[in-house]
């Protein structure tokens, strides 16, 4: 069901479900879709650090900070304009992520999409968001090997670079993290952000290490934990033998009796995490694909969030 | 173990259910692609194998619900010796009420002390049960526990000997057709005498009296010499038999004569001259002074007595003339032609084979005419008399065969290898071999003289035997005795057939109504022996028997089939591993 502002009275897909928002269209449209309705909602500019100087102006927007306003540009043509600054150093930004099996899973086809098709459209929509304030954003596509590499750039039609290599995108088999990440100090070579796109089905303590190399390479970096909703709550038939779809690794449980040591096995793991990245001053998002995609891109775009 | 409802068990099959049931749930699961594995494996690894412990537990418990539940419905019965219970069980109480039984020891008879040990065992009987009760007489009676009480209750001392072998025998019979778990309780005072070998298939308990027996003496026999007496009177030689060392005071009367007594001891043997008394069938009865055994103290026999035979024996030959001119100097005998030894007389003939073959056919033709059923036939096969109370075996070297004229062949009073010898039709006696040396041996026998008085005196005078029994045991009578007279109650008899006296005295053999014979009917003379069988005696005939004192004998009753009932422990354990099935189940899904 389509969701409405009704301040606007138009239809917001950052708040659709993201089934519903998959349905409207391709990835290019529904993600500029998804992110007009993203920044229509904000209050605020989404990021600090805008430029002190002035770079252009542009249409006000519902949310901009009304410091920004340009009162000249209303007298004379009685339109309201914001100022856009540049900042002396443009942030870069550099999105990893994971393409391995796993990610291409959903425990229930019908209702939500898989982990890699909401990667697909959230990344979509966070480069976005970050080339509209005009940051260089790149991507790494890895799978159990770095399968491509798009630097980050700031010009107009990246994105749509970018769109393409995710459009473009099969999972792949495995899942090696850690080389991938090692080839973000290539392209990165300022401070920058970078932003972990993953399942996190993978050797935690490798990952954590190349994480935290990038921290102490100046980077601010972001997790985002890519769950299913049927990765956080175990379901399934009276018994089944659950198996892997990258290792093979199988086990025949009963949900039903495994159903709260799996939860707090989840819990656990996630708490995990968490904490690793916390020590490390890395920041983290537990990413559920049934969650609206402006509601995932608010959480990891607050000053909170750490991005 | 054993079952009341054994067909019960086949509900264990049921047991199996949860055993399918959980294989059926190991078919090997659906497959389902879920990239978390690795959380599930780590989830389940330390749950795993408590899982699965719990999973197998819970089978266990639900397969031995099962079971208690289909046991308990069976009626399980488990051996326990002392327990009052017991399953369906067989039981022959062999009581021995013999002669000895009536000994008194202690001041107590052991009798009563048998059958309160019988009563006692009888006592544990349940109405499942099948019991039988076995006394002197040998016939296994069935009944009730309260049936058989009652019979003990009116148990008297027999005076019949009990063989405790046959006794176990007989019992292990009655057992051999029955399904139920036998065994034979055999109640005795446990004579040495009344032992024999016996080899039950059943157990054997056997209880016997703690204290030693009495000292014990009894009259073994009385021998009235030869019959008929003479109406001049008689000897009775008296034969003590038992344990006892002292001498006993014997009192022998012949009918109401008054008693002459003298002194004896158990072994040795007491001559007495009776009194003279008129013609006739007389008791003569034997008595011993009291002691703690009564019914072998006395014993009776009955003489003929009359006057002697009138008898001409020249006819036959040599031998039989020196034969009866000894008799007839020992009063034995008397000149004269009642009886003619070797031709025909005026009231009864001994005949004997003529000499020359050739009178063979007028001596038949003078025998038909006579209407004896007998004829002399062809020279028949040397042999040896067949032992007999008439004359012991004798070597028969030339005879005739005896041939009977009608259908049968009544009247055969001895026989060489197996054929007629010597016969009676009548008041005709024939007698195959002439009384010669060269016919056989039985003229320069010692038993000769023995056998021409018999002939003389008895059997050619019609007085056929003179027979001893006990009580109990079979007699074969005379082939004329149609009718046996004990008192005033007669029994109608076959002649030839087998009689069992059942009760201790004289009784009267009867042909039509002629008085043929005695039967003296006394206890057995090994029931005098009170000595009891040893431990070893007992082991080597017995090797199977549990002996036990009479007290410990009848909670020994059904000890072979003594069993707990199990079926209330088993709805309890049931109902216990209901109760933890439904209590682990939950508690480990709560968990």
């Amino acid at each position: 069901m389509l969701r409405t502002d009704v301040t606007q009275g138009r239809t917001r897909l950052d708040l659709l479900d993201p089934v519903d928002v998959a349905r409207l269209g391709g990835l290019e449209v529904t993600t500029e879709g998804v992110v007009e309705g993203f920044l229509t909602g904000l209050h605020r500019s989404p990021r600090r650090g805008f430029s002190v100087e002035f770079a252009e102006h542009r249409m006000y927007q519902p949310g901009d900070e009304l410091r920004y306003v340009d009162w000249k540009m209303l007298a004379r043509s009685d339109r309201l304009y914001v100022k856009q600054f540049e900042e002396e150093t443009n942030l870069r930004a550099m999105v990893v992520f994971d393409a391995s099996r796993s990610m291409a899973w959903s425990g229930s086809p019908e209702q939500t999409l898989t982990k890699l098709e909401y990667a697909q459209r959230l990344i979509a929509a966070f480069s976005l968001v970050l080339l509209r304030q005009r940051d260089a954003t790149g991507l790494i596509v890895f799978d159990e090997a770095v399968r491509s590499i798009t630097p980050p750039r700031a010009r107009p039609g990246h994105w749509r670079q970018i769109v393409e290599k995710l459009s473009g995108l099969q999972a792949g088999q495995g899942t090696a993290a850690e080389p991938a990440l090692r080839r973000v100090v290539d392209q990165l070579r300022r401070r920058g952000l970078v932003v972990f796109v993953s399942d996190l089905l993978l050797e935690r303590d490798l990952a954590v290490t190349a994480l935290r190399f990038l921290k102490h390479r100046g980077h601010q970096v972001v997790v985002l934990h890519v769950l299913d909703p049927a990765e956080v709550a175990l379901s399934g038939p009276a018994e089944a033998r659950f198996e892997d779809p990258e290792t093979g690794r199988s086990v025949v449980i009963r949900p039903r009796d495994w159903a709260s040591a799996y939860d707090e096995t989840v819990r656990g793991a996630i708490r995990d995490w968490r904490a690793a990245c916390r020590r490390a001053g890395i920041g983290y998002h537990r990413v559920v694909t049934d969650t609206p995609f402006g509601q995932t891109l608010r959480a990891i775009l607050s000053p909170r969030g750490g991005a | 173990m054993s079952f009341l409802h054994p067909w019960a068990l086949a509900g264990l099959l049921a047991a199996a259910v949860p055993i399918i049931l959980h294989l059926v749930q190991r078919r090997e699961p659906p497959t389902v692609t879920f990239p978390a594995v690795r959380y599930l494996i780590d989830a389940t690894r330390e749950h795993q194998r408590r899982l699965r412990v719990q999973h197998w537990l819970l089978l266990a418990i639900r397969t031995l619900l099962i079971v208690a539940l289909v046991l308990a419905a069976a009626g399980p019965l488990v051996a326990r010796p002392g327990v009052a219970s017991h399953a369906p069980a067989a039981l022959v109480l062999v009581l021995d009420n013999s002669a000895s039984s009536a000994a008194i020891a202690g001041g107590t008879r052991r009798l009563d002390e048998l059958v309160r040990a019988a009563d006692g065992a009888l006592a544990r009987a349940t109405p499942n049960d099948a019991l039988w009760l076995v006394t002197a007489d040998g016939v296994p009676r069935r009944g009730d526990a309260a049936a058989l009480r009652a019979m003990l209750s009116r148990l008297a001392p027999s005076a019949r000997r009990l063989d405790l072998g046959e006794a176990v025998a007989t019992a292990d019979r009655v057992l051999a057709g029955e399904s139920r778990p036998g065994e034979i309780l055999l109640l005795s005072d446990v004579q040495a005498s009344a032992l024999g070998p016996a080899a039950p298939s059943v157990p054997l308990t056997v209880g016997r009296p703690a204290g030693a027996p009495p000292a014990n003496a009894g009259i073994a026999a009385v021998d009235l010499g030869p019959q008929p007496w003479s109406v001049d009177g008689g000897r009775a030689t008296v034969t003590l038999a038992g344990d006892s060392g002292v001498q006993s005071a014997v009192t022998v009367r012949l009918g109401d004569r008054p008693p002459r007594e003298a002194l004896a001891t158990v072994g040795s043997a007491v001559t007495l001259a009776l009194p003279a008394a008129a013609p006739g069938w007389r008791v003569v009865e034997a008595a011993l002074t009291a002691d703690e055994l009564r019914l072998d103290d006395r014993r009776v026999a009955a003489v003929r007595v009359a006057p002697v035979a009138r008898a001409d024996c020249a006819p036959g030959g040599r031998y039989a003339v020196a034969a009866c001119d000894v008799l007839a100097g020992n009063g034995r005998l008397a000149p004269g032609g009642d009886v003619r030894l070797g031709g025909f007389g005026a009231s009864a003939s001994v005949v004997l084979p003529p000499e020359d073959a050739a009178a063979v056919g007028a001596l038949n033709r003078e025998l038909e005419r006579r209407g004896v059923s007998w004829r002399f036939g062809a020279l028949a096969p040397a042999g040896t008399s067949d032992s007999g109370a008439l004359l012991p075996p004798t070597r028969v070297a030339r005879r005739l065969r005896l041939e009977s004229a009608g259908s049968g062949r009544s009247g055969v009073l001895a026989s060489v290898g197996g054929e007629p010898w010597l016969v009676r039709s009548g008041p005709v006696l024939l007698l195959g071999s002439r009384l010669d040396p060269a016919w056989t041996d039985l003229p320069v026998t010692a038993g000769f003289m023995r056998f021409v008085d018999q002939v003389l005196n008895r059997l050619a005078r019609g007085e056929l035997s003179s027979l001893d029994a006990a009580p109990g045991d079979p007699v074969a009578l005379p082939d004329v005795v149609d009718e046996v007279a004990h008192g005033d109650r007669r029994v109608s008899v076959e002649g030839g057939a087998r009689y069992v006296a059942a009760d201790t005295g004289v009784q009267y053999l009867l042909s039509g109504r002629d008085t043929v014979g005695v039967l003296s009917v006394n206890p057995d003379p090994r029931e005098s022996r009170l000595e009891p069988a040893t431990d070893r005696q007992l082991r080597d005939l017995w090797p199977t028997a549990r002996v036990l004192d009479l007290e410990r004998a009848p909670a020994q009753a059904f000890a072979g089939a003594a069993r707990g009932d199990l079926t209330a422990p088993f709805l309890w354990l049931a109902l216990l591993l209901g109760l933890a099935e439904v209590g682990l189940a939950s508690w480990w899904k709560r968990a």
